[in-house]
Protein backbone atom coordinates (compact mmCIF):
# COMPACT_ATOMS: atom_id res chain seq x y z
CA UNK A 1 0.00 0.00 0.00
CA UNK A 2 1.39 3.16 -1.16
CA UNK A 3 1.28 6.60 1.10
CA UNK A 4 -1.15 9.78 -0.76
CA UNK A 5 0.53 12.82 -0.49
CA UNK A 6 -1.66 16.51 -1.48
CA UNK A 7 0.13 19.09 -2.41
CA UNK A 8 -1.55 22.25 -0.89
CA UNK A 9 -0.92 25.95 -0.38
CA UNK A 10 -4.23 28.14 -0.60
CA UNK A 11 -2.65 30.54 -2.44
CA UNK A 12 -2.23 30.27 -5.79
CA UNK A 13 1.21 30.71 -7.88
CA UNK A 14 3.44 29.65 -5.14
CA UNK A 15 4.44 26.54 -6.74
CA UNK A 16 2.61 24.05 -6.01
CA UNK A 17 2.36 22.32 -9.53
CA UNK A 18 6.51 22.74 -9.83
CA UNK A 19 7.31 20.74 -6.45
CA UNK A 20 4.50 18.29 -7.51
CA UNK A 21 6.25 17.85 -10.89
CA UNK A 22 9.66 17.79 -9.17
CA UNK A 23 9.08 15.96 -5.98
CA UNK A 24 7.37 12.99 -8.49
CA UNK A 25 10.05 12.96 -10.70
CA UNK A 26 12.30 12.76 -7.49
CA UNK A 27 10.72 10.13 -5.65
CA UNK A 28 10.94 7.88 -9.06
CA UNK A 29 15.00 8.37 -9.62
CA UNK A 30 15.12 7.18 -5.79
CA UNK A 31 13.56 4.10 -7.25
CA UNK A 32 10.24 4.26 -6.03
CA UNK A 33 7.20 3.90 -7.80
CA UNK A 34 5.04 7.34 -8.62
CA UNK A 35 2.25 8.40 -9.98
CA UNK A 36 1.60 12.17 -9.94
CA UNK A 37 -2.12 13.53 -10.41
CA UNK A 38 -4.08 16.59 -11.56
CA UNK A 39 -6.44 17.81 -9.12
CA UNK A 40 -6.59 20.98 -10.16
CA UNK A 41 -9.62 20.11 -12.79
CA UNK A 42 -10.37 22.65 -15.52
CA UNK A 43 -6.93 23.89 -15.38
CA UNK A 44 -4.66 21.57 -16.23
CA UNK A 45 -1.11 22.41 -16.11
CA UNK A 46 1.13 19.47 -14.57
CA UNK A 47 0.79 17.67 -18.01
CA UNK A 48 2.56 20.57 -19.07
CA UNK A 49 5.28 20.74 -16.44
CA UNK A 50 5.87 17.33 -17.03
CA UNK A 51 6.10 17.61 -20.70
CA UNK A 52 4.22 14.96 -21.44
CA UNK A 53 1.07 17.37 -23.13
CA UNK A 54 0.78 15.19 -26.29
CA UNK A 55 0.35 12.05 -25.04
CA UNK A 56 -2.63 13.04 -22.45
CA UNK A 57 -5.90 10.84 -24.11
CA UNK A 58 -7.97 10.03 -20.68
CA UNK A 59 -8.03 12.46 -17.83
CA UNK A 60 -8.95 11.94 -14.46
CA UNK A 61 -12.85 12.41 -14.81
CA UNK A 62 -13.27 10.34 -17.22
CA UNK A 63 -11.73 7.50 -15.00
CA UNK A 64 -13.92 8.59 -12.43
CA UNK A 65 -16.74 7.84 -14.81
CA UNK A 66 -15.83 4.37 -15.66
CA UNK A 67 -15.13 6.06 -19.54
CA UNK A 68 -12.11 5.01 -19.27
CA UNK A 69 -9.55 2.30 -17.10
CA UNK A 70 -6.67 3.75 -15.05
CA UNK A 71 -4.24 1.86 -17.14
CA UNK A 72 -5.68 3.78 -20.46
CA UNK A 73 -5.41 6.89 -18.65
CA UNK A 74 -2.17 6.74 -16.48
CA UNK A 75 0.68 8.08 -18.17
CA UNK A 76 4.23 6.72 -18.65
CA UNK A 77 7.21 9.61 -18.13
CA UNK A 78 9.45 9.97 -21.07
CA UNK A 79 12.64 10.53 -18.29
CA UNK A 80 12.02 8.31 -15.54
CA UNK A 81 9.68 5.00 -16.17
CA UNK A 82 9.00 4.68 -12.06
CA UNK A 83 7.12 8.16 -12.75
CA UNK A 84 3.18 7.97 -13.81
CA UNK A 85 0.65 10.94 -14.72
CA UNK A 86 -2.85 11.29 -14.76
CA UNK A 87 -3.99 14.24 -15.99
CA UNK A 88 -7.07 16.71 -14.62
CA UNK A 89 -9.71 17.27 -17.33
CA UNK A 90 -9.14 20.59 -19.14
CA UNK A 91 -13.12 20.94 -20.48
CA UNK A 92 -14.96 20.10 -16.85
CA UNK A 93 -14.63 22.11 -13.77
CA UNK A 94 -14.09 21.83 -9.75
CA UNK A 95 -17.87 20.96 -9.30
CA UNK A 96 -17.72 17.12 -11.45
CA UNK A 97 -15.35 15.44 -8.47
CA UNK A 98 -17.84 13.53 -6.41
CA UNK A 99 -16.39 12.06 -2.67
CA UNK A 100 -16.93 8.37 -3.07
CA UNK A 101 -15.55 8.25 -6.69
CA UNK A 102 -12.46 9.67 -5.80
CA UNK A 103 -12.44 7.35 -2.89
CA UNK A 104 -12.28 4.48 -5.37
CA UNK A 105 -9.62 6.00 -7.79
CA UNK A 106 -7.34 6.70 -4.79
CA UNK A 107 -7.61 3.08 -3.16
CA UNK A 108 -7.09 1.71 -6.76
CA UNK A 109 -3.83 3.81 -7.26
CA UNK A 110 -2.51 3.09 -4.10
CA UNK A 111 -2.29 -0.39 -4.65
CA UNK A 112 -0.01 0.18 -7.28
CA UNK A 113 2.18 2.55 -6.70
CA UNK A 114 4.43 3.47 -3.38
CA UNK A 115 4.03 7.02 -3.87
CA UNK A 116 0.12 8.94 -5.26
CA UNK A 117 0.67 12.63 -5.20
CA UNK A 118 -2.27 14.56 -5.57
CA UNK A 119 -1.60 18.36 -7.13
CA UNK A 120 -4.51 20.62 -5.47
CA UNK A 121 -5.92 23.44 -6.94
CA UNK A 122 -5.22 26.92 -5.25
CA UNK A 123 -8.04 28.15 -3.18
CA UNK A 124 -9.93 26.46 -0.80
CA UNK A 125 -12.97 25.26 -2.09
CA UNK A 126 -14.52 21.81 -3.37
CA UNK A 127 -11.44 20.59 -5.39
CA UNK A 128 -8.84 21.87 -2.90
CA UNK A 129 -11.36 19.97 -0.16
CA UNK A 130 -11.66 16.39 -2.33
CA UNK A 131 -7.70 16.64 -3.10
CA UNK A 132 -7.19 16.29 0.93
CA UNK A 133 -9.80 14.09 2.00
CA UNK A 134 -8.19 10.95 1.45
CA UNK A 135 -5.01 12.01 1.91
CA UNK A 136 -2.48 10.43 4.57
CA UNK A 137 -0.17 13.36 4.53
CA UNK A 138 0.16 17.14 2.76
CA UNK A 139 2.89 19.27 1.59
CA UNK A 140 2.09 22.56 1.99
CA UNK A 141 4.01 24.72 -0.06
CA UNK A 142 4.37 28.20 0.76
CA UNK A 143 6.34 31.50 0.10
CA UNK A 144 8.35 33.53 2.30
CA UNK A 145 5.53 36.42 2.05
CA UNK A 146 2.95 37.00 4.55
CA UNK A 147 -0.51 36.66 2.32
CA UNK A 148 1.15 32.95 1.85
CA UNK A 149 1.68 32.25 5.14
CA UNK A 150 -1.84 33.28 6.11
CA UNK A 151 -4.01 31.12 3.19
CA UNK A 152 -1.62 28.00 4.16
CA UNK A 153 -2.35 28.39 7.37
CA UNK A 154 -6.33 28.32 6.41
CA UNK A 155 -5.16 25.41 4.67
CA UNK A 156 -4.01 23.69 7.06
CA UNK A 157 -6.97 24.46 9.20
CA UNK A 158 -9.47 22.96 6.71
CA UNK A 159 -7.45 19.98 6.74
CA UNK A 160 -7.13 19.30 9.71
CA UNK A 161 -11.37 19.37 9.82
CA UNK A 162 -12.26 18.19 7.06
CA UNK A 163 -9.48 15.15 6.33
CA UNK A 164 -11.15 11.38 6.50
CA UNK A 165 -8.34 10.37 8.61
CA UNK A 166 -8.74 13.39 10.66
CA UNK A 167 -12.81 12.26 11.04
CA UNK A 168 -11.29 8.99 12.51
CA UNK A 169 -9.25 10.30 14.94
CA UNK A 170 -6.07 9.78 13.37
CA UNK A 171 -3.69 12.93 12.34
CA UNK A 172 -2.95 13.88 8.90
CA UNK A 173 1.07 14.36 8.67
CA UNK A 174 1.66 18.14 7.89
CA UNK A 175 5.04 19.40 6.39
CA UNK A 176 5.78 22.45 4.80
CA UNK A 177 7.95 23.53 1.81
CA UNK A 178 9.51 27.28 1.77
CA UNK A 179 9.59 27.86 -1.44
CA UNK A 180 11.51 30.53 -3.77
CA UNK A 181 14.38 31.83 -1.12
CA UNK A 182 16.31 34.62 -2.01
CA UNK A 183 18.90 34.45 0.70
CA UNK A 184 19.87 38.47 0.17
CA UNK A 185 16.40 39.63 0.73
CA UNK A 186 16.00 37.14 4.08
CA UNK A 187 19.25 38.89 5.20
CA UNK A 188 18.26 42.28 4.53
CA UNK A 189 15.07 41.47 6.56
CA UNK A 190 12.74 41.75 3.61
CA UNK A 191 11.25 37.89 3.42
CA UNK A 192 10.11 36.33 6.25
CA UNK A 193 12.50 33.57 8.36
CA UNK A 194 11.74 30.06 8.21
CA UNK A 195 11.67 30.28 11.78
CA UNK A 196 8.75 32.77 11.90
CA UNK A 197 7.21 30.91 9.04
CA UNK A 198 7.61 27.79 11.74
CA UNK A 199 6.28 29.29 14.49
CA UNK A 200 3.20 30.21 12.61
CA UNK A 201 2.38 26.99 11.00
CA UNK A 202 3.83 24.66 13.42
CA UNK A 203 4.42 22.14 10.98
CA UNK A 204 7.56 19.97 10.54
CA UNK A 205 9.92 21.85 8.06
CA UNK A 206 10.55 19.63 4.59
CA UNK A 207 12.69 21.67 2.96
CA UNK A 208 13.72 24.93 1.60
CA UNK A 209 13.66 25.79 -2.21
CA UNK A 210 15.78 28.85 -3.00
CA UNK A 211 14.50 31.16 -6.16
CA UNK A 212 16.14 29.71 -9.22
CA UNK A 213 15.63 31.71 -12.92
CA UNK A 214 15.85 28.32 -14.30
CA UNK A 215 12.70 27.08 -13.00
CA UNK A 216 10.73 28.77 -15.46
CA UNK A 217 12.47 27.73 -18.28
CA UNK A 218 12.27 24.26 -17.42
CA UNK A 219 8.75 24.48 -16.59
CA UNK A 220 8.28 26.23 -20.07
CA UNK A 221 10.84 23.54 -22.23
CA UNK A 222 8.91 20.17 -19.86
CA UNK A 223 11.85 18.98 -17.99
CA UNK A 224 11.32 19.78 -14.95
CA UNK A 225 14.19 21.60 -13.03
CA UNK A 226 15.61 18.59 -10.86
CA UNK A 227 16.88 16.98 -13.74
CA UNK A 228 18.84 19.87 -13.99
CA UNK A 229 22.02 18.58 -11.88
CA UNK A 230 23.53 22.15 -11.69
CA UNK A 231 20.45 24.20 -10.59
CA UNK A 232 20.26 25.20 -6.85
CA UNK A 233 16.27 24.38 -7.09
CA UNK A 234 16.76 20.68 -8.57
CA UNK A 235 19.44 20.01 -6.00
CA UNK A 236 17.10 21.44 -3.31
CA UNK A 237 14.01 19.29 -4.94
CA UNK A 238 16.57 15.85 -5.10
CA UNK A 239 16.87 16.97 -1.25
CA UNK A 240 13.60 16.70 -0.50
CA UNK A 241 12.49 13.92 -2.61
CA UNK A 242 15.43 11.67 -0.48
CA UNK A 243 13.73 12.65 2.77
CA UNK A 244 10.69 11.43 1.43
CA UNK A 245 11.86 8.17 0.33
CA UNK A 246 13.37 7.94 4.07
CA UNK A 247 17.35 9.20 3.40
CA UNK A 248 18.36 11.62 6.43
CA UNK A 249 19.64 14.60 4.73
CA UNK A 250 20.99 17.50 6.81
CA UNK A 251 18.55 20.74 6.05
CA UNK A 252 21.04 22.94 3.90
CA UNK A 253 21.06 26.35 5.31
CA UNK A 254 19.86 28.16 1.95
CA UNK A 255 19.58 31.29 4.06
CA UNK A 256 23.01 32.37 4.93
CA UNK A 257 23.90 32.71 0.71
CA UNK A 258 27.04 31.66 -0.77
CA UNK A 259 26.36 33.61 -3.40
CA UNK A 260 25.99 37.20 -2.07
CA UNK A 261 28.88 39.57 -3.66
CA UNK A 262 30.77 39.74 -0.34
CA UNK A 263 30.94 36.05 -0.05
CA UNK A 264 32.21 35.68 -3.78
CA UNK A 265 35.16 38.54 -3.65
CA UNK A 266 36.19 36.60 -0.28
CA UNK A 267 35.88 33.60 -2.20
CA UNK A 268 38.56 35.27 -5.07
CA UNK A 269 41.34 35.43 -1.72
CA UNK A 270 41.13 31.68 -0.65
CA UNK B 1 13.67 67.44 11.31
CA UNK B 2 17.63 66.58 10.78
CA UNK B 3 20.17 65.54 13.45
CA UNK B 4 23.14 64.18 14.34
CA UNK B 5 24.39 62.48 17.12
CA UNK B 6 27.98 62.25 18.15
CA UNK B 7 30.20 60.47 20.64
CA UNK B 8 32.64 63.50 22.10
CA UNK B 9 35.13 63.52 24.64
CA UNK B 10 34.26 65.44 27.97
CA UNK B 11 37.10 66.71 30.42
CA UNK B 12 35.21 67.70 33.68
CA UNK B 13 37.02 69.55 36.67
CA UNK B 14 36.80 71.94 39.22
CA UNK B 15 39.34 75.07 40.17
CA UNK B 16 41.18 75.90 42.86
CA UNK B 17 44.50 77.17 41.75
CA UNK B 18 44.05 79.04 38.52
CA UNK B 19 47.87 78.88 38.02
CA UNK B 20 48.31 75.72 38.48
CA UNK B 21 44.87 74.94 35.67
CA UNK B 22 46.74 77.06 33.28
CA UNK B 23 49.90 76.10 33.64
CA UNK B 24 48.34 72.53 32.92
CA UNK B 25 46.01 73.47 30.21
CA UNK B 26 49.11 75.29 28.27
CA UNK B 27 51.47 72.10 28.39
CA UNK B 28 48.17 69.84 27.26
CA UNK B 29 46.59 72.11 25.09
CA UNK B 30 47.25 69.37 22.23
CA UNK B 31 45.25 67.30 24.34
CA UNK B 32 42.56 68.98 25.07
CA UNK B 33 41.72 71.29 22.00
CA UNK B 34 38.69 69.01 20.64
CA UNK B 35 37.70 68.18 24.48
CA UNK B 36 34.46 69.83 25.77
CA UNK B 37 35.55 71.02 29.35
CA UNK B 38 33.24 71.21 31.91
CA UNK B 39 33.87 73.46 34.75
CA UNK B 40 31.79 73.00 38.21
CA UNK B 41 32.34 75.26 41.11
CA UNK B 42 33.85 78.31 40.44
CA UNK B 43 34.63 80.02 37.28
CA UNK B 44 36.58 83.40 37.66
CA UNK B 45 36.83 85.97 34.75
CA UNK B 46 40.30 85.32 33.89
CA UNK B 47 40.04 81.68 33.62
CA UNK B 48 37.35 82.69 31.23
CA UNK B 49 38.73 85.03 29.12
CA UNK B 50 42.04 82.05 29.58
CA UNK B 51 39.62 79.71 27.51
CA UNK B 52 37.98 82.24 25.40
CA UNK B 53 41.42 83.08 23.98
CA UNK B 54 42.49 79.34 24.22
CA UNK B 55 39.24 78.82 21.71
CA UNK B 56 38.44 76.29 23.89
CA UNK B 57 34.63 74.75 24.32
CA UNK B 58 33.14 74.98 27.93
CA UNK B 59 30.42 74.76 30.42
CA UNK B 60 29.91 75.76 33.58
CA UNK B 61 28.60 74.21 36.35
CA UNK B 62 25.86 72.00 34.31
CA UNK B 63 24.71 68.33 35.15
CA UNK B 64 26.04 65.86 32.90
CA UNK B 65 24.63 62.50 31.50
CA UNK B 66 26.12 59.83 33.66
CA UNK B 67 28.21 58.00 31.46
CA UNK B 68 29.18 53.85 31.97
CA UNK B 69 32.20 52.04 31.94
CA UNK B 70 32.14 48.67 30.06
CA UNK B 71 31.83 47.28 33.39
CA UNK B 72 29.29 48.76 34.39
CA UNK B 73 26.99 48.10 31.69
CA UNK B 74 27.54 44.66 32.52
CA UNK B 75 26.42 44.70 35.51
CA UNK B 76 23.53 46.64 34.66
CA UNK B 77 22.66 43.88 31.98
CA UNK B 78 23.00 41.11 34.66
CA UNK B 79 20.81 42.97 36.91
CA UNK B 80 18.62 43.16 33.85
CA UNK B 81 18.83 38.86 33.14
CA UNK B 82 17.53 38.79 36.96
CA UNK B 83 14.74 41.00 36.32
CA UNK B 84 13.80 38.65 33.59
CA UNK B 85 13.93 35.36 35.99
CA UNK B 86 11.47 38.11 38.62
CA UNK B 87 9.63 39.03 36.04
CA UNK B 88 8.74 35.03 34.79
CA UNK B 89 7.73 34.91 38.24
CA UNK B 90 5.50 37.42 38.10
CA UNK B 91 3.96 36.37 35.73
CA UNK B 92 3.46 32.72 36.47
CA UNK B 93 1.85 34.26 39.70
CA UNK B 94 -0.19 36.78 38.06
CA UNK B 95 -1.77 33.90 35.78
CA UNK B 96 -2.58 32.04 38.96
CA UNK B 97 -4.11 34.89 40.50
CA UNK B 98 -5.96 35.67 37.55
CA UNK B 99 -7.01 31.79 36.10
CA UNK B 100 -8.28 31.40 40.05
CA UNK B 101 -10.87 33.97 39.00
CA UNK B 102 -11.65 32.18 35.20
CA UNK B 103 -14.09 29.97 36.62
CA UNK B 104 -17.88 30.58 34.69
CA UNK B 105 -18.50 27.80 32.34
CA UNK B 106 -14.48 27.61 32.02
CA UNK B 107 -12.81 26.05 28.43
CA UNK B 108 -9.11 25.48 28.46
CA UNK B 109 -8.03 24.98 24.91
CA UNK B 110 -4.07 24.10 24.05
CA UNK B 111 -4.69 24.27 20.11
CA UNK B 112 -3.27 26.70 17.72
CA UNK B 113 -6.18 28.66 16.28
CA UNK B 114 -5.58 29.21 12.36
CA UNK B 115 -6.44 31.91 10.08
CA UNK B 116 -10.42 31.60 9.28
CA UNK B 117 -11.15 29.55 12.70
CA UNK B 118 -13.87 31.87 14.67
CA UNK B 119 -14.05 30.57 18.04
CA UNK B 120 -17.35 31.74 19.62
CA UNK B 121 -16.75 30.83 23.66
CA UNK B 122 -19.85 31.17 26.14
CA UNK B 123 -18.01 31.77 29.35
CA UNK B 124 -14.48 32.19 30.16
CA UNK B 125 -11.64 31.33 27.78
CA UNK B 126 -7.68 30.13 28.78
CA UNK B 127 -5.66 28.92 25.73
CA UNK B 128 -2.49 27.95 25.43
CA UNK B 129 -1.43 28.33 21.93
CA UNK B 130 -1.30 31.88 19.78
CA UNK B 131 -3.80 33.17 17.73
CA UNK B 132 -2.64 33.42 13.55
CA UNK B 133 -3.61 36.35 11.30
CA UNK B 134 -7.42 35.96 9.97
CA UNK B 135 -8.66 34.20 13.21
CA UNK B 136 -11.55 35.22 15.26
CA UNK B 137 -12.04 34.77 19.49
CA UNK B 138 -15.10 35.87 20.70
CA UNK B 139 -15.76 35.12 24.64
CA UNK B 140 -18.53 36.17 26.70
CA UNK B 141 -16.26 35.39 29.59
CA UNK B 142 -13.26 36.24 30.87
CA UNK B 143 -10.26 35.57 28.52
CA UNK B 144 -6.58 35.11 28.91
CA UNK B 145 -4.21 33.95 25.62
CA UNK B 146 -0.42 32.96 26.85
CA UNK B 147 0.40 33.14 23.50
CA UNK B 148 1.31 36.02 20.30
CA UNK B 149 -2.54 37.38 19.04
CA UNK B 150 -1.98 38.17 15.66
CA UNK B 151 -5.86 37.72 14.86
CA UNK B 152 -9.27 39.11 15.95
CA UNK B 153 -10.47 39.35 19.60
CA UNK B 154 -13.46 40.11 21.06
CA UNK B 155 -13.93 40.43 24.75
CA UNK B 156 -17.10 40.58 26.99
CA UNK B 157 -15.90 39.64 30.29
CA UNK B 158 -14.74 41.41 33.04
CA UNK B 159 -11.06 41.05 32.16
CA UNK B 160 -8.60 39.59 29.24
CA UNK B 161 -4.89 39.30 30.05
CA UNK B 162 -2.62 38.84 26.30
CA UNK B 163 -0.02 39.94 24.27
CA UNK B 164 -0.60 41.24 20.67
CA UNK B 165 0.95 41.80 17.77
CA UNK B 166 0.48 45.11 15.97
CA UNK B 167 -1.54 42.65 13.33
CA UNK B 168 -4.02 41.93 15.83
CA UNK B 169 -7.50 43.51 16.25
CA UNK B 170 -8.48 43.61 20.02
CA UNK B 171 -11.74 44.95 20.87
CA UNK B 172 -12.92 44.97 24.83
CA UNK B 173 -16.73 45.17 25.39
CA UNK B 174 -16.95 46.54 21.94
CA UNK B 175 -14.58 49.08 22.36
CA UNK B 176 -11.09 48.88 20.20
CA UNK B 177 -8.20 48.97 22.01
CA UNK B 178 -4.93 50.30 21.00
CA UNK B 179 -1.99 47.92 19.79
CA UNK B 180 0.68 50.21 21.47
CA UNK B 181 -1.06 49.96 24.64
CA UNK B 182 -0.54 45.86 24.30
CA UNK B 183 2.85 45.73 23.18
CA UNK B 184 3.85 44.90 26.75
CA UNK B 185 4.87 41.09 27.17
CA UNK B 186 1.72 40.43 28.82
CA UNK B 187 -1.37 42.89 29.35
CA UNK B 188 -4.11 42.63 31.83
CA UNK B 189 -7.41 44.87 30.04
CA UNK B 190 -10.02 45.47 33.01
CA UNK B 191 -13.22 46.81 33.21
CA UNK B 192 -13.25 48.69 36.52
CA UNK B 193 -16.31 50.97 37.12
CA UNK B 194 -17.23 51.06 33.36
CA UNK B 195 -13.68 52.38 32.69
CA UNK B 196 -11.25 49.94 30.42
CA UNK B 197 -7.63 49.67 32.17
CA UNK B 198 -4.88 48.51 30.88
CA UNK B 199 -1.65 47.47 33.26
CA UNK B 200 1.21 46.24 31.68
CA UNK B 201 2.06 42.79 33.62
CA UNK B 202 5.62 41.93 32.44
CA UNK B 203 7.38 44.61 30.14
CA UNK B 204 8.59 44.11 26.61
CA UNK B 205 11.79 42.00 26.62
CA UNK B 206 14.51 43.69 25.18
CA UNK B 207 16.87 41.83 23.45
CA UNK B 208 20.51 42.84 24.49
CA UNK B 209 22.31 40.14 22.76
CA UNK B 210 21.72 41.89 19.29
Amino acid sequence: MGIVIAVISGKGGVGKTTATANLGLGIAQNGKKCVVVDFDIGQRNLDMILGLENRVVYDLVQVMDEEASIKQALIKSKVNANLHFLAASQSKDKTVLRSNKVEKLIAQLKQDFDFVILDSPAGIESGFEHTIEFADAAIVIVNPEVSSIRDADRAIGILDSKSQKVKEGKEVAKYVIINRIVAEMVQRGEMLKSEDILEILNIKLLGKVPEDRGVIDASNQGKPVILDKNSIAGQAYSRIAGRLCGQKIDMKDIESSDTGLFKKLAGIFH
Amino acid sequence: MQSNQYSIKVYETSIKDEAKFMTFFDVNYTLFKDHLIVIQGELSQTIKTYLEQKSLNYLHNVNLPKGRTRKALEKEWEEQQVQSVISQQIMESELSKLSDRLQNNLTVLDQMIRSGRELNIEGDLLLLNRVNSGATITTTGNLIITQLVEGAIRCYGNFMMLTASPKAHIMFHGVEVENEFLENRLNRVELKNSEIIITPVLEKEINWAS
